[in-house]
């Protein structure tokens, strides 16, 4: 325990107590990892880190524990064992929607930027869905309709990539409850593909 | 009555023993097949029925009923032989009658005969289940006469020959057929369909077949109709006059098929007189002959429905994407109503008022009116010029009947909240400037338009009624207070009106001359003395002003403008010449808005008080204006404004349009939350179904757009997703 905690201190700001993005850096250097790459937002997850690019104590406490490392190197080590957990199918809807939370760093803030959701999109589904992202991200792009995306339509994509089988699309039924944005993006993949 | 006490004895009849005298049997016989001969050689007059009777009595009360029964039936027999004969014998015309005569002729003997033989009709036949007299006197007739080849053949040709010939206009012996045909029914209705109708019926379709081909190849539609009913008629009658009448519904059923049905699609579609060219002419007698005939055959009348139908669309659609015709808004509705009024016409006057037909001509003006966007606003457009001028000096029923017309319009209408806008606008217009023709007639119009779609639609155009009203005592009111201190000064009428129900109007800057300032600070004081908390702005775009103005020779006359206008030529008083620059500094009227104020006071002949420098057609930024000394006018009065409701421009259009849009998305919410707030739970196929269902009063919802209003609720957490079954929505309290 104490040990967790003294490495809480060896990367948290002095001042307010946490760590900060600063510090996370630090930490993903340390592990050799790059701070973009999904594992510390699977961390974050496992430690139900509330607020983005930065780990209160408690949180810290609560992911090491959980991994039961106290060092760096450990936690490194744990980084594996970690990825198999959160991809496992009970757990991956579930981190899924915590990584969309995550992001929402205003107060009242309900919905991500487009630019925003992209990258998101590509760091979480990337590698279990990397055509059904590819194709989306450049719908997104594309299209006027929305500038955000909120909840409901992140969680709707996930759904339509277990599904719904690409890219023919062929048992997408557009008369049921699909977010319209999936909707307008089914008629644009078959736009496209005619 | 006492009932009677059982008899100690009873009396039996009284049996008489007879001794039978074994030639007794064989003499009676004799006695009886003489008298049978008797009667068929008309020599009937010289025996004793008595005798006769009691012979008959005898033979089958000492058990001889056989023998007198196949006596009968032999002696008959071979006497019906004969008639066969002398009948066959017949040459041409004579044959029907000598049959005709020998039937009615066997028909009195065999009634003789029958009476003789009464009692053994009466015991041993029913006793041994044999065919009674009378009926076997027709079966023997039947089997003997008719059904004797060379009779039963002839028969059959001559009677057909008859009706061929009847048909082709020759005169024949009707009485004779019907007694044939009387005949033939009291041996059976079997045999008269079978030696007769069958044929009959098989003869007159191939007669009437060809006779249709020829027809239709050589006449219109309407001279085909009127061919074809004559000879139904002709049938009706021929079975009225000699035939069963079982017989009329089957042959009128081959006439049908034959003339109707097998042409029906050639009738209606032919080239110049068809259903269509009927329509067109307004033949009321012929399509009331066409309904009547193609409601007897199967699918008659849904083709005439579905030819009608088709032609109406295409003629509707045709009308409002005519772009001449929808240059004239009230030229187009009047259009509309008068292509309604002559349908309506066809439809009582030739097709009895069939439902079926007035359904459909209604879901045909349904599928075009909305075809086109315009319609609602061009609607509105046509009740106000009715109401303004149109309406002028006539009676009050026939008011009536104008607004119930619209109201029959505005129910086809789907985008009913469309059409609530502009009405609104324009009566807001109307009621402004005083133009309205009849205040009954305008109050009438909103009744009518509650009682179609509820309070709710009407409420906010009656605020506008109560406004006018209030403003008339208030204007009472602040003259009485006030009228002292106006003296000399400009005399000021306002209406207040109710934000809420009037069409919105943004607020512009306007200077007003200081010449009536001081009237309306002076209003405003008075009206917000008696009003605490409320708030006034003047709406200078919607005024008017009377000025009366003195031109170069002296001329006076009194100009009737707007606002705008008032605030312009109001500057001239200090000025003879001002440039466009110096009017919009002073006044600090919106530019396109003093752009047309100053073209409708410079630029209009008759109108031009104003002069400009240079003469050109548009208002330039560079312009300079001059009071116009020359100005003449042979009127006192010279209107100026522009007051009356005009068809909105494109842009005008497509703003109007975004603003009904963004009208529609708070209902299709609120109908939303009230379905899920009952249902808790529900599919979205549904609550698009019940949406619709519950706003189609007013408009038709997107379902594209009530998707997008349902993911904006769950956004705003009003509802969620069921997690497990995602079709479903659940309701958040």
């Amino acid at each position: 325990m104490e040990r967790i905690d003294n490495l809480f201190y060896s990367f948290a700001n002095r001042s307010s107590g946490m760590i900060d993005p600063e510090g996370i850096e630090t930490l993903c250097s340390d592990m050799e990892v790059d701070h973009t790459d999904v594992r510390i937002l699977m961390l974050a997850w496992k430690m139900k880190a509330e607020k983005q690019g930065y780990f209160t104590l408690e949180e810290w406490r609560r992911g090491l524990k959980a991994l039961r490392v106290d060092t760096v190197s450990k936690l490194r080590k744990a980084l594996p064992e970690l990825e198999k957990e959160v991809r496992r199918p009970s757990n991956f809807v579930d981190f899924y929607s915590y990584s969309f939370c995550y992001c929402l760093t205003e107060e009242k803030q309900k919905s991500i930027d487009i630019e925003s959701i992209c990258q998101l999109l590509d760091l979480v589904l990337g590698s279990q869905f990397r055509a059904q992202v590819d194709y989306f991200i450049e719908y997104l792009k594309i299209q006027s309709d929305y500038k955000v995306i909120n909840l409901d339509q992140w969680m709707g994509f996930f759904r339509f990539c277990n599904e719904i089988s690409f890219p023919d699309l062929s048992n997408y039924d557009p008369d049921l409850a699909w977010p319209l944005v999936l909707d307008n993006f089914v008629e644009w993949m078959q736009a496209k593909q005619s | 009555m006492s009932a009677q006490k059982k008899k100690a004895f009873q009396i039996e009849a009284f049996k008489h023993r007879v001794v039978v005298d074994p030639k007794y049997a064989e003499k009676t016989w004799k006695i009886l097949e003489h008298a049978i001969h008797e009667i068929y050689n008309h020599n009937a007059s010289g025996l004793s029925f008595e005798e006769l009777y009691r012979n008959a009595y005898n033979m089958v009360l000492h058990k001889f009923g056989e023998k007198l029964y196949s006596g009968l039936v032999t002696t008959m027999t071979s006497h019906l032989k004969e008639i066969s004969n002398s009948i066959e014998a017949a040459q041409g015309g004579l044959f029907l009658d000598e049959l005709n005569r020998k039937w009615a002729e066997h028909n009195k003997a065999l009634q003789m005969i029958r009476d003789i033989l009464m009692y053994m009709d009466r015991t041993f036949i029913p006793n041994t289940h044999k065919t009674p007299v009378h009926e076997l006197g027709l079966n023997l007739w039947r089997d003997v006469v008719i059904h004797f080849h060379a009779i039963q053949s002839r028969l059959q040709a001559i009677l057909l020959e008859n009706v061929r010939r009847e048909r082709s206009g020759e005169v024949i012996d009707r009485g004779l057929m019907r007694s044939i045909t009387k005949m033939l029914m009291d041996l059976g209705p079997s045999v008269y369909q079978d030696d007769f109708e069958k044929h009959f019926l098989e003869v007159s379709a191939d007669f009437y077949r060809l006779e249709s081909q020829e027809f239709i190849e050589s006449c219109d539609c309407g001279e085909y109709l009127k061919k074809a009913e004559r000879r139904l008629n002709e049938e009706i009658e021929r079975v009225s006059h000699y035939l069963d009448t079982r017989s009329e519904v089957k042959i009128t059923n081959v006439v049908e098929t034959e003339m109707i049905e097998s042409h029906m699609h050639r009738l209606v579609q032919m080239e110049n007189s068809g259903l269509i060219n009927m329509i067109v002419d307004e033949k009321f007698e012929d399509l009331g002959r066409m309904y009547c005939l193609f409601r007897q055959v199967s699918n008659g009348l849904v083709l005439i429905r579905d030819v009608m139908t088709s032609f109406i669309r295409d003629t509707g659609k045709q009308l409002i994407t005519d772009p001449e015709r929808l240059k004239d808004p009230v030229d187009f509705v009047q259009h509309l109503l008068d292509l309604k009024d002559k349908y309506d016409k066809i439809i009582t006057s030739a097709f009895r008022n069939d439902k079926t037909f007035q359904n459909a001509l209604n879901s045909s003006f349904e599928y075009f009116i909305n075809l086109n966007s315009r319609s609602p606003e061009f609607i509105s457009l046509f009740v106000d010029d009715k109401l303004r001028k149109g309406l002028r000096g006539v009676t009050e029923e026939d008011v009536e009947l104008v607004l119930d017309k619209v109201m029959m319009l505005f129910r086809y209408l789907q985008e009913k909240d469309v059409f609530e806008k502009y009405y609104k606008q324009h009566l807001a217009k109307r009621l402004l400037s005083g133009k309205s023709v009849s205040d009954d007639a305008e109050r009438s119009l909103i009744v009518k338009l509650k009682t179609e779609c509820g309070y709710q639609f009407t409420s906010k155009l009656e605020g506008m009624f109560t406004d006018m009203k209030t403003s008339q005592d208030t204007m009472q009111g602040f003259h009485a207070s006030h009228g002292s201190d106006i003296g000399d000064g400009p005399m000021l009428s306002v209406q207040v009106l109710t934000t809420g129900s009037w069409p919105t109007q943004p607020i512009t800057t306007c200077n007003l001359p200081a010449e009536i300032l001081g009237i309306c600070e002076k209003f405003r004081n008075y009206y917000l003395g008696t009003h605490t908390g409320r708030r006034l702005s003047w709406q200078t775009n919607m005024g008017t002003a009377d000025l009366k103005a003195t031109f170069g020779k002296g001329q006076k006359h009194e100009l009737n403008v707007s606002t705008y206008q008032m605030c312009v030529l109001m500057l001239f008083n200090d000025a003879d010449r001002l440039s466009y620059k110096e009017i919009e500094q002073v006044t600090e009227i919106p530019t396109s808005d003093l752009k047309r104020c100053l073209q409708s006071l410079a630029c209009v002949k008759g109108k031009n008080v104003l002069r400009k420098e240079p003469m050109s057609k548009d208002i330039a930024d560079t312009d300079t204006f001059l009071f116009n000394d020359k100005y003449t006018s042979k009127f006192f009065k010279v209107k100026i404004g522009t007051v009356a409701a005009q068809r909105e421009s494109e842009p005008e259009n497509q703003e109007t349009r975004q603003r009904v849009e963004e009208d529609r998305k708070p209902q299709i919410e609120a109908a939303i939350v009230r379905i899920m707030k009952a249902r808790r739970v529900l599919d979205h196929n549904n609550i698009v179904a019940e949406v619709t269902k519950q706003l189609q009063s007013r408009f038709l919802p997107n379902p594209v757009v009530i998707k997008k209003r349902i993911e904006s609720l769950i956004e705003r957490e009003f509802l969620e997703r069921d997690k497990g079954d995602r079709k479903l929505y659940r309701y958040l309290a």
